[in-house]
């Protein structure tokens, strides 16, 4: 068995026993890991505070590839992460964020996917409360590019056709099952039902393929407008991940269960207004 | 299925009892006299039968409302809030609180699908708005990053009510000692440092 020493996030935690715990980690170097901290409820535990969901340091783990649960020998925190905690917006994002590592990574390195956590929660940390909700889907979507799932977004998914964005009006039809916007000749004649595509303003393909370039300014997005980028993000990974699949943190931050429920939405996104200048939690 | 396989397997739907830890406990019942396994299941019926949620507070109690919520040597003006039942019996053991207190019932937690529905909110802001003279309310969820969001939550919804909102203090534990204190701790107890004039 070989002690590995790599970076991690803490993804999830269970009671185990009265005094240790499960963690569940993203590694940088091994994976998803789930590991046992004996010990970590003891008021003298040498992991203390380390152990905080979300929270990220250098995990000690005694490592044994056929093993289902390795030990967790010692965790020296290097960001806890607390700012997310002020603001319940930032904590579903970042939770979101945690479910789909967890449930959609795989256990073998993955560093780009961890990266793409990592920075989409100290990104989260940072946003200011107008940009929380774009700051989380920019990371959400940047995340799921990271493990194989970044939709097509300049051509047309089936034929490889350039879809550019459009300057002014019109719509752009994005497939969720296929994973990308269809070009006119590819995508269905609306009305659009679920299992074809559906049909995004122009403004929503610009401000998608903004969310989906971690070097584009980030798209200010009115209530309405986020909630249907949200609705978007959930459709596309409760499609590749399986609809039958429970996704409680998504489905928390899909529906924002924490605010007042906004007006009844339309179905298709009304175009944004014109975009304000990024703010700089973004980057 | 035999009976002492329906024990064991009841047994280990417990939390933190596996198999073999319930095959222990069903050997060891049997080993007994028949008095202490009739007593154990006589304590499970009556916990089930009789044990309730305080329609106030929402404490499990054997009475309605609770013993706390029915003293009236207890300021009303001053309510605790707590995740867990077993939270009220912590500071109740600490023998320095003299208000009442609300149980939430868990936390936020989106990973394990808890969102405020499943909180009771609605018993609390009903306490604060009735016109009952509630003047402080205590958020006293654990520090983890769920019991946080959940004060932070709590904070937010109780702010229209005008009432003070507080929640209890983050440090070092008594008989602590600092070159084992972790920086988090230290740093929150710093953050939390005051007037040595106001310590009793």
């Amino acid at each position: 068995m070989a002690l590995v020493t790599t970076s991690a996030v803490v993804l999830r935690t269970y009671p185990y026993s009265e005094t240790s715990k499960i963690v569940r980690l993203a590694t940088r170097d091994l994976g998803v890991q789930s590991a046992i901290a004996k010990g970590v409820l003891r008021p003298r535990s040498r992991f203390a505070a380390g152990l905080e969901l979300l929270s990220e340091g250098m995990a000690q783990l005694y490592h044994r590839e056929t093993r289902e649960l390795q030990t967790l020998a010692a965790f020296d925190l290097l960001v806890l992460r607390r700012e997310l905690a002020q603001d319940v917006g930032r904590f579903a994002g970042a939770t979101a964020q945690a479910e789909l590592m967890l449930k959609m990574a795989p256990e073998a390195p993955l560093p780009g996917a961890y990266d793409a956590l990592t920075t989409g929660l100290d990104a989260l940390r940072a946003a200011v409360p107008d940009a929380v909700d774009a700051v989380a889907l920019r990371g959400l979507w940047l995340l799921l590019g990271a493990l194989g799932f970044a939709p097509a977004l300049g051509s047309c998914v089936r034929d490889g056709t350039p879809v550019p964005t459009l300057p002014g009006g019109g719509q752009v039809a994005f497939s969720t099952a296929e994973g990308g916007v269809l070009c006119a000749r590819c995508a269905p004649p609306p009305p659009p039902t679920s299992n074809q595509a559906t049909r995004l303003p122009a403004q929503a393909h610009r401000d998608l393929v903004a969310l989906n370039d971690p070097d584009a300014p980030l798209p200010a997005l009115a209530p309405p407008h986020a909630a249907a980028h949200r609705r978007l993000l959930a459709r596309f990974v409760r499609h590749h991940f399986g609809e039958a699949s429970t996704l409680p943190a998504l489905d928390f931050w899909e529906r924002h269960a924490w605010s007042p429920p906004l007006p009844p939405p339309s179905a298709i996104p009304a175009p944004a207004p014109a975009p304000a200048p990024a703010p700089s939690a973004a980057s | 299925m035999s009976a002492i396989e329906d024990l064991v397997t009841e047994l280990s739907q417990l939390p933190g009892i596996g198999r073999k830890t319930a095959q222990r406990l069903t050997f060891y019942l049997l080993k007994q006299p028949v008095e202490t396994a009739r007593r154990l299941a006589d304590a499970i019926r009556a916990v089930r039968d009789r044990v309730k949620a305080c329609g106030v507070c929402g404490m499990l109690t054997d009475d309605d409302p609770c013993v706390i919520c029915s003293d009236p040597r207890r300021d009303p003006s001053v309510v605790c809030v707590v995740e867990e039942s077993a939270d009220v019996g912590a500071i109740e053991r600490a023998g320095r609180f003299r208000g009442r207190y609300h149980v939430l019932g868990g936390r936020l937690s989106p990973l394990e699908g808890v969102g405020p529905e499943a909180l009771h909110l609605e018993h609390l802001l009903g306490r604060v708005g009735d016109g009952s003279g509630v003047r402080e309310v205590i958020i006293a969820t654990n520090p983890s990053m769920e019991g946080e969001v959940t004060a932070t939550y709590l904070q937010q919804v109780l702010r229209p009510s005008g009432v003070r909102v507080t929640r209890i203090a983050r440090g070092l534990p008594v008989g602590g000692d600092l070159e084992y204190a972790d920086g988090v701790t230290i740093a929150q107890a710093l953050l939390a440092r005051r007037d040595m004039s106001e310590a009793d």
